[in-house]
């Protein structure tokens, strides 16, 4: 016992190690596809065009730099560094549009052409945010280049909190620059807006949900979430910030507060428990929104640079943790998309870091926004899974309460119909028992007189006495007729046979009773008082032939079930006589002469034919048979029968 | 036979205590019992007859009907059972209908007799209970069986306690109900033919509601009356 727990313990231990280096294996081949795709060359036009060194004039002096230049200054607004490069101009093409092409700089440049100024980015309020990797490309108008020798001078503006920085830049001719600068165009300005606009139209629905759901906070959170976002993305500011300083604090806050909803969405969106400290990732992103709307422009940037992106990373950090955790417990498809999400933007983040602080020498191309997008489709698909697993299942439940409400409605209809045959029942045994009371002192009362005084007056009142003893069995029929039997043919017939057996009895007839299979007839549920009254009078009838014009000695009156292949089978009455029988025409019917059993057999014929039983004659020297074939139901209207 | 009928009295004579309103009929089963020899039988007209023919010696048996001028048959019935338990009680029912005769065997009645029975057939259903066989028809023991399947409510009375009839008295009653013979049902269910009508016997006493619970007779009093 002991052995097989620690094996089980053992085997899980195994498994959870098994699911976490599968999980990590997946993350790092992810990561490892990510740094080898960044370090790819965004869009670049030919080399040859490319200018790769520059003469730095700035406060310091003259100097010689290669380009990709780090200018290590955070602001130069008033005292802007120049890089003076010369360019050559073959005489062949002057015909052509020239054109210079500035892949990247940090933060705005003011280009000049032989001393005349054609580009000044910080007019564009796009290329003005250092978090887009804006190119900027300038026409040089054609009068202002000479064949051979040209001067291009390029003065950095930096502003916080970066530092300055420009790449390398390309001269020549429009047609061959002009690809790179739309690619890189649509890559790093369109492809943004695009995530944008989805991040505003995720905003929508999400924030109608949580409307309409408010117990599910989660999506409210990632509302705001990506209403944020999509204000950071819109919202631009001028360069004289001063005026918009609040909006300015507020839209550089708002990545470290987008972080830390995004946490929060992702806690709640995997069903974990909030733990209530975790409040505390959204204070660094509120001081900085303090500070930008009751301090100055400078200090902002100071504290954006102190505790933004360490508050980004560390809740990228921690969802990377919380869905790793989420996914290898669950093993569920929308954790490991996540995961890689968040892995993709772990890796462009970092990349994101190392070149703002400068450590790996690249062309300082942000992505980690871009990848932020791709985190943002995962949630997305996330969603929109959960949601269609959500209908689906409403869908199955709305089934299966279709077939419970079915289920049910039936159960309630048999009820009412049990209710109904109940009352049914009962009415007719309040009404029969009432009719029974009835007839007892009346009727009843006055017939027996008759047949006592009857008695009295000797042979004369013989016929008399009969009729009313007639009267009285006839009174007994129609009241045990109307009892409720439970559809038992037999308990009818059993009151049936007592009353003939003493109606045999002064003549000194023998009635016997056989029950040829063990339960003598089936049972009818449909079985009504009328039915009742039709066989037990026919059967009167036929008791009554046998004695009075048969001449009968012995009676016997069997019962029987005739199986059927596939049915419950009907019952069969026969009653067969020893007298002396009479003649029958082919056609079933009595012979003429006989005038009065004759009126009885067309009588037992019309009583059988109103039940729908069949009724079979057979008669001879040795007696008469007659049977009754059942239905295997009986008619519910007395005329369905014809 | 002979010793069993002629036990207690000096003459032999089976004493029979006749309450019937209805004069002819008086008559008519008068003269059915008279007939036999071994029948010693007084008449009464009313319950005030009935009671001062009590005063004197117990009859071994009392028929009597339920509709008297003076009173219900019952009220006879009980009386008669509570000072004599002795005595043989048969109902006397004009179409012996579950209703009189469940009423009568309630209260300690363990026969009926039907008012238009031909006089051989009356002369012997009392000798029958003299020796200890209760008569009972098919729609009697129908309404018991129907009682023990459990469905109160169907008839407005009476109150019918049937929790102690055992399964073979149930069986017993099933086979009656349904026409079949005393014969029938001893072979059907491996009984002796001459024990049946002694369990009979023995349904109705169980039947007998405890006449000291008071209030269970007045509730079927009370229904008669409502009549």
């Amino acid at each position: 016992m002991k052995t097989e727990v620690a094996d089980e313990a053992s085997s899980t231990a195994w498994d959870w190690i098994y699911r976490v280096s599968g999980y990590v294996l997946v993350q790092a081949l992810i990561a490892v596809v990510c740094i080898l795709l960044l370090r790819q060359s965004p869009p670049e036009p030919p080399a040859r065009h490319r200018l790769t060194g520059a003469v730095l004039v700035d406060a310091a002096g003259e100097r010689a730099v290669g380009l990709p230049h780090h200018y290590p200054s955070r602001f130069t607004l008033h005292d802007p560094p120049l890089y003076r490069m010369s360019f050559e101009r073959p005489a062949d093409a002057a015909g052509q549009a020239w054109s210079v092409f500035l892949p990247r700089f940090t933060n705005g440049v003011e280009v000049a052409v032989n001393g005349a100024v054609i580009l000044d980015s910080r007019r564009d309020p796009d290329a003005n945010r250092p978090d887009r990797n804006t190119p900027a490309i300038a026409a040089i108008p054609a009068p202002l280049l000479y064949d051979g020798a040209n001067v291009l001078t390029v003065r950095l503006f930096v502003w916080e909190p970066l530092t300055g920085f420009l790449d390398r830049l390309y001269v020549g001719p429009d047609d061959a620059l002009r690809p790179a600068y739309a690619r890189r165009t649509s890559l790093f300005l369109t492809l943004p807006v695009v995530f944008s606009a989805w991040q505003a139209i995720l905003s929508v629905i999400l924030g109608i949900m949580w409307l309409k759901r408010r117990h599910e906070p989660a999506y409210g959170v990632l509302a705001a979430a990506m209403a944020l976002g999509t204000a950071q993305a819109f919202v631009s500011t001028p360069v004289g910030q001063s005026l918009y300083a609040g909006l300015n604090a507020i839209l550089i806050a708002s990545a470290p507060l987008e972080s830390a909803f995004v946490l929060v969405f992702l806690i709640l969106f995997l069903g974990l428990r909030l733990p209530f400290h975790a409040v505390a990732v959204f204070f660094p992103g509120l001081l900085i929104v303090a500070v930008g709307l009751f301090g100055d422009p400078h200090l902002v940037r100071r504290v954006y640079l102190l505790l933004g992106p360490p508050t980004v990373g560390f809740c990228l950090a921690i969802i990377a943790v919380v869905i790793a955790r989420a996914a290898v417990e669950r093993r569920d498809v929308v954790g490991l998309f996540l995961g890689c999400a968040i892995t993709i933007v772990m890796v462009c983040w970092i990349h994101d870091m190392l070149s703002v602080l400068n450590i790996t020498s690249d062309r300082r191309i942000f992505l980690a926004r871009l990848s932020y997008s791709a985190l943002l489709v995962a949630i997305g698909a996330g969603l929109t899974w959960r949601f269609a697993r959500a209908l689906n299942e409403i869908d199955s439940f709305a089934g299966r309460m279709v077939g419970l409400v079915r289920e049910a409605e039936d159960k309630l209809r048999a009820s009412f119909a049990r209710e109904e045959e109940r009352a049914r029942a009962a009415a007719l045994a309040a009404e029969r028992t009432r009719l029974m009371r009835d007839l007892h002192d009346g009727l009843g009362g006055q017939l027996v007189s008759i047949v006592a005084l009857s008695e009295r007056s000797g042979r004369d009142g013989a016929g008399i006495g009969e009729a009313a003893r007639g009267a009285l069995k006839d009174l007994r029929l129609v009241i045990d007729a109307m009892d409720d039997i439970g559809g038992d043919l037999m308990l009818a017939l059993g009151a049936w046979r007592e009353r003939i057996a003493a109606q045999l009895r002064p003549h000194g007839l023998a009635l016997e009773w056989r029950a040829l299979t063990p339960d003598g007839l089936p049972l009818h549920p449909e079985l009504r008082p009328w039915h009742v009254i039709q066989i037990l009078r026919l059967l009167d009838e036929a008791v009554t032939n046998a004695v009075k014009h048969a001449g009968a000695r012995r009676i016997t009156v069997s019962l029987q079930t005739i199986a059927r292949e596939g049915g419950p089978g009907h019952g069969r009455i026969t009653i067969e006589d020893d007298g002396r029988g009479f003649a029958l025409l082919p056609d079933g019917e009595a012979a003429a002469g006989t005038p009065k059993s004759a009126r009885g057999l067309a009588n037992m014929r019309r009583r059988a034919a109103r039940c729908g039983a069949r009724l079979d004659l057979a008669s001879g020297p040795a007696g008469t048979r007659v049977r009754l074939d059942l239905p295997e139901h009986f008619p519910d209207l007395e005329d369905a029968a014809g | 036979m002979t010793a069993l009928i002629g036990e207690g009295r000096p003459d032999g004579a089976i004493s029979v205590l006749l309450v019937e309103d209805d004069a002819p009929t008086r008559w008519r089963l008068h003269d059915a019992l008279a007939g036999a020899p071994e029948f010693r039988v007084t008449t009464a007209a009313t319950l005030a007859e009935a009671r001062a023919a009590l005063n004197g010696p117990a009859p071994q048996v009392l028929l009597t009907d339920l509709q008297l001028p003076d009173g219900h048959g019952v009220q006879l019935i009980r009386e008669t059972r509570q000072r004599f338990p002795q005595t043989e009680i048969m109902v006397i029912s004009i179409l012996g209908d579950e209703e009189s005769v469940i009423s009568a065997i309630m209260v300690g009645a363990t026969g009926y007799l039907l008012k238009d029975a031909f006089p051989t057939d009356i002369a012997a259903t009392v000798r029958d209970l003299v020796a200890g066989h209760s008569p009972i028809s098919a729609s009697i023991a129908r309404f018991i069986v129907r009682r023990t399947q459990g469905q109160p409510g169907r008839s407005p009375l009476p109150p019918l306690n049937t929790t102690k009839l055992t399964p073979r008295e149930i069986d017993i009653l099933w086979g009656i109900a349904k026409g079949f013979s005393y014969a029938d049902i001893a072979g059907h269910l491996g009984l002796s033919r001459q024990t049946v009508p002694g369990h009979i016997k023995s349904i109705y006493r169980k039947l007998e509601v405890n006449t000291r619970g008071e209030a269970v007779f007045e509730a079927l009093q009370q229904g008669l009356i409502r009549l």
